[in-house]
């Protein structure tokens, strides 16, 4: 799940550890009850500061994803099928933006990334 | 602290060791063999021969201290020397703490050689049975090359520790005097400089003294 | 804030080129502080200085509330270090090593010890001069560890080690200060490396400490900007502009390095009458390099 944790991405790691931690509670691959990895095994695994897992988990804690439980760890808490609903729509929107950024950049228009979008779509159907 | 220094101390020194206390244990051993005094009968002047050459086997006691207290020095340093002397200074202690500890370890260490010392005199004085008017003093050689040996340490522990540069400084120095004397001295010159010096280290109350006073495990 | 190590105006000299200083270094405790630098920049230096086995010409440094180095040794009892060239005994086996140290390290911690060895995997029973670098390097960090301190400082730890040494050695490194909220200084050229797990970032170059910052302002401080139809004279930008080049591509586009950059500054661009095409996010590398860069330019040319 954290395999790709991207330090040169301007997207803070904390941000990038919360967001994939939200995903998997959204679809399911959490569930309510379940522990996640201590501050210290995941900043010890992905060799980052402890601090930036501690900051992950708050800010999940405050979207009411995770309860931090002292002394015994960080466990996911349920959440609602709209809530979840509307994480994929957040990270969809964000893919969205990123990728008309980047289209801008390399100078295609929105509306050949939309149709491009469509082939592509349309081919992994069959 | 003093326990783990005298382990690493005594790994590097640890040959030195055997070999001089071996040395130290044969001494004796070979003075009285040599001396004659194992074989069967002694009369008149044969003992002025023997005594003669117990005081020139003697000899070897103050030279075997000497080279015991220039290995433990060298022993005591070799380790921060190949080191760089970095890992002594990060240590938790204050450097003269430190160096008190690595002279501390070194001393003990003369504890095996002396004893060999000892033990050489014993049994080689047991070997025989001293003829009247003779005395022996293996009691008195054994502490005398304790105090040598202490005193040789203590003299080229500071020379050890310091860097090439200033070794060579020293020995360069002594050297220089030394020669100076010898030379002026063959000139008739007497260099009541030199002597005095020389009195002064080498006779009592000098440290030194203890090297050049009587070495004769057998005497009158 | 209370600081793991402080400098106030300290300044160093050898030989006649190499000159440091005056250095004010802030090392806030608790922090993750990557000290980054070309090579030749000074940092071993600062380091030595630091822990007082180098004498500085001028200025103070404190370290954990220690003056050094008049009090170094109370220092060193709660500083482990690990230097960029090995400074153990050749000749003692890495199990005496071990006892060495622990015999001089009241906190001293055996079973952390123990369990680093089978970590790192080292033999108890190899001598310190027949090991290779990777398991010195992990015998040095093994000692500064079990010593259980309150900061490492840590020279090019992973310096020349291979990358799975290196992953364990600096997994070590982040599981005991998980636990304990140590402090750590970690010197390095390796730059992404620091980039994962550094909270502080101070950067040197030529003997002068060039930034000192929080890692996230490092990395969103300087950005690259592509602009177009820029006058020559663009006066008064609301950003610090480092760095001002022709870019490839079409004429007239250019590229501006700048510092403090907000969203909110592409007003300026229109003011002047310039079109600002992109904004472009530098990781640390590039952040570093374009630090030092400009840096080194002279102002005003």
């Amino acid at each position: 799940m954290f395999d790709e944790i991207d330090p040169r991405n301007p997207i803070p790691l904390y941000d990038q550890i919360a967001a994939r931690i939200r995903l998997a509670v959204a679809s399911g691959d959490l569930a309510e009850g379940d522990a996640l990895p201590s501050v210290r095994q995941l900043a010890a695994r992905l060799r980052i500061n402890p601090a930036t897992v501690v900051q992950a988990y708050r800010a999940l804690e405050r979207e009411g994803f995770v309860e931090m439980r002292q002394g015994s760890g960080t466990y996911v808490r349920s959440v609602s099928t709209d809530r979840r609903r509307q994480t994929r729509e957040d990270q969809a929107a964000r893919l969205a933006r990123d990728l008309l950024t980047e289209a801008a950049r390399l100078g295609i228009a929105g509306t050949e990334v939309a149709r491009a979008l469509q082939r592509e779509m349309g081919a992994r159907a069959q | 602290m003093f326990a783990a220094i005298c382990r690493i101390q005594w790994k590097a020194s640890a040959l030195g060791v055997a070999l001089l206390a071996t040395l130290a244990f044969i001494i004796p051993l070979l003075t009285v063999q040599q001396a004659g005094f194992s074989a069967g009968d002694r009369r008149g002047w044969d003992l002025i021969v023997m005594l003669s050459a117990v005081e020139t086997a003697g000899t070897l006691f103050p030279i075997l201290a000497v080279i015991l207290g220039l290995t433990l020095s060298v022993g005591a340093w070799s380790a921060d020397h190949q080191a760089e002397h970095v890992y002594a200074l990060t240590l938790p202690v204050p450097r003269w703490h430190y160096v008190l500890l690595r002279f501390g370890a070194g001393l003990l260490l003369i504890a095996p050689v002396v004893a060999a010392v000892g033990l050489g005199c014993a049994v080689a004085l047991g070997s025989f049975d001293l003829p009247a008017g003779l005395r022996s003093y293996g009691g008195a050689i054994t502490l005398r090359f304790a105090l040598a040996a202490a005193v040789s340490y203590a003299a080229t522990f500071a020379l050890a520790a310091g860097t090439k540069r200033t070794t060579a400084a020293v020995v360069g120095v002594l050297t220089a005097v030394i020669v100076l004397a010898l030379v002026l001295e063959a000139f008739g010159v007497s260099t009541a400089v030199a002597e005095g010096i020389m009195n002064a280290i080498f006779t009592r109350p000098g440290p030194f003294e203890v090297l050049v006073g009587p070495w004769s495990l057998i005497g009158v | 804030m209370s600081y793991a190590i402080e400098t106030q105006e300290l300044q160093y000299r050898a030989g006649r080129t190499f000159e440091l200083g005056p250095l004010n270094l802030h090392v806030p405790a608790g922090a993750i502080y990557g000290f980054l630098g070309p090579n030749g920049s000074g940092k071993t230096t600062t380091i030595r200085l630091c822990l007082g086995l180098l004498r500085a010409e001028r200025g103070g440094v404190r370290v954990l509330g220690h003056d050094v180095p008049s009090q170094a040794p109370a220092m060193f009892a709660r500083v482990g270090y690990v230097p960029e060239r090995s400074h153990l005994y050749p000749n003692l086996t890495v199990r005496e090593a071990l006892a060495l140290h622990g015999a001089f390290h009241r906190r001293w911690d055996h079973q952390a010890a123990a369990e680093l060895l089978g970590t790192f995997q080292l033999q108890g029973d190899t001598r310190i001069g027949r090991l290779s670098k990777g398991e010195n390097g992990k015998l040095l960090m093994l000692l500064a560890l079990a010593q259980r301190p309150d900061l490492l400082v840590l020279d090019e730890p992973t310096d020349g080690l291979d990358p799975v040494v290196r992953r364990d050695v600096l997994m070590a490194l982040i599981d005991f200060v998980s636990e304990s909220g140590a402090t750590v200084f970690i010197s390095s050229h390796l730059v992404h490396e620091l980039e994962r797990i550094c909270d502080w970032v101070g950067v040197m170059d030529r003997g002068r400490l060039v930034a000192e910052v929080p890692m996230h302002s490092f990395k969103n401080g300087i950005k690259r900007l592509r602009v177009r139809n820029a006058p020559a004279q663009a006066g008064d930008p609301p950003f610090v502009l480092l760095a001002r080049e022709r870019g490839d591509g079409a004429s007239g586009t250019e590229v501006w390095v700048v510092r403090g950059w907000q969203a909110t500054m592409r007003q300026y661009f229109e003011g002047i009458g310039a079109v600002l095409q992109d904004v472009v996010d530098l990781d640390l590398e590039e952040g570093f390099v374009e630090l030092l860069r400009t840096a080194r330019v002279p102002r005003g040319s």
